[in-house]
């Protein structure tokens, strides 16, 4: 398993192309921050909303700026796969070894499935069509309003992980 | 004025900040300016995106009720700004990248006063497909740019001028690259859905 891992998760094509080119690397952690500004944009103005926020949105008119958060979302694990997989590039370890021994990139892993578990369970508990059904200055159901303040947390513990990830190298 | 420099990054609070083996340093400080990067760019943005017609059902006077955010991650990066400008305080005052930041950050905020001015208090009136009037929204697409300008100039202070030069190019061509994808997205998920479903009118500012 170890061995599989260790050699699934390298991608010398990529550390490669990141070494060739001065660019790749600034280039990825910029778009990162772009991700990052349309996911807190797009997904954080739908869970305040939900929290109470700017009620006189209908949520159902304000889905339509959800897209530009999971683009945002897109953006960060393009990139952020890439600063993973071609680690090598960078820090003289295997990117398996990196994942093993970085308790912040272990937590802001964990924090990434949470807030994906986190999204199903807004589906799965119906909340997701109780929040569509909601017109403006309507307050949304309690589980949905924990649902949201989760999400919020959830992102926020990502990118304060994410930031702590070099401390450990 | 570099002697100046040197002393407050020499000192004991700076040194601290920089050097302490605790996560609560420099990583906490690096983190909480992302934070209020995402607020203050992320909501700002969405109320640009708004103005440019998307969304376009979307009532835009209740946004407003975000723009006290908007103003808190602005001040939270002003604190912490100065504080990580504190670290390498030199070396940062001689990077002409800096200078094209601070300038940038000067250009949105402007802009962003504008555009509030605009939708949240002479609540201009928005067209038959949902947009502000074309000044506001050159004001707008100006904001964007600034904090396009801004974010990018900000991660690249770390560069060398060879690297940055490079990477900046890179990023003007992925911008465009997304821009395009996006577009085509757009066309592809409304494929259809145009001619089935009665578009209901867009919201107005009133």
């Amino acid at each position: 398993m170890e061995a599989f891992l260790r050699h699934w998760l390298e991608w010398p094509a990529v550390a490669a192309f990141i070494n060739a080119n001065a660019w790749a690397w600034p280039l990825c952690e910029t778009l990162h921050f772009f991700g990052i500004i349309l996911l807190i944009g797009g997904v954080g103005i739908f869970d305040l909303r939900i929290l109470g926020m700017g009620k006189g949105l209908p949520p159902e008119a304000l889905k339509r700026l959800l897209p530009w958060g999971v683009y945002g979302f897109i953006l960060c694990a393009v990139t952020g796969l890439t600063f993973v997989t071609g680690v090598r590039a960078n820090v003289p370890m295997s990117p398996y070894d990196l994942i093993r021994t970085d308790p912040w990139l272990q937590l802001k892993l964990l924090f990434i499935a949470l807030a994906g578990v986190n999204l199903v369970a807004f589906y799965a508990t119906g909340m997701a069509r109780r929040v569509d059904e909601l017109g403006a200055n309507d307050d949304a159901p309690g589980l949905a309003k924990a649902i949201a303040g989760a999400s919020l947390f959830l992102w926020l513990g990502v990118i304060y992980f994410g930031r702590l990830i070099p401390e450990a190298l | 004025m570099f002697d100046v420099l040197a002393a407050i990054e020499n000192s004991g609070f700076a040194t601290w900040v920089r050097e302490t083996p605790s996560v609560l340093g420099y990583s906490t400080v690096l983190a909480l300016h992302t934070f209020g990067m995402s607020f203050l760019v992320g909501l700002s943005a969405m109320m640009a995106l708004r103005s440019l017609g998307f969304a376009r059902n979307l009532p835009l006077a209740p946004m407003e009720k975000f723009y006290p955010l908007v103003i808190a991650g602005f001040w939270v990066n002003a604190l912490t700004g100065v504080i990580l400008t504190m670290l390498a305080a030199v070396s940062l005052f001689r990077n002409p990248d800096f200078y094209i930041k601070l300038a940038a950050i000067a250009g949105a905020i402007v802009t962003l006063l504008m555009l509030h001015r605009e939708l949240f208090e002479q609540r201009v009136a928005l067209d038959s497909a949902g947009r502000a009037p074309l000044k506001t929204r050159i004001v707008a697409v100006a904001m964007l740019l600034f904090w396009t300008i801004a974010v990018s100039a900000g991660r690249l202070t770390a560069y060398s001028n060879y690297v940055r030069i490079r990477t900046v190019a890179a990023i003007v061509i992925a911008l465009a690259l997304m821009v395009a994808v996006r577009h085509v997205v757009a066309r592809v998920l409304s494929m259809g859905t145009q001619t089935l479903a009665p578009v209901a009118p867009p919201a107005t500012n009133r």
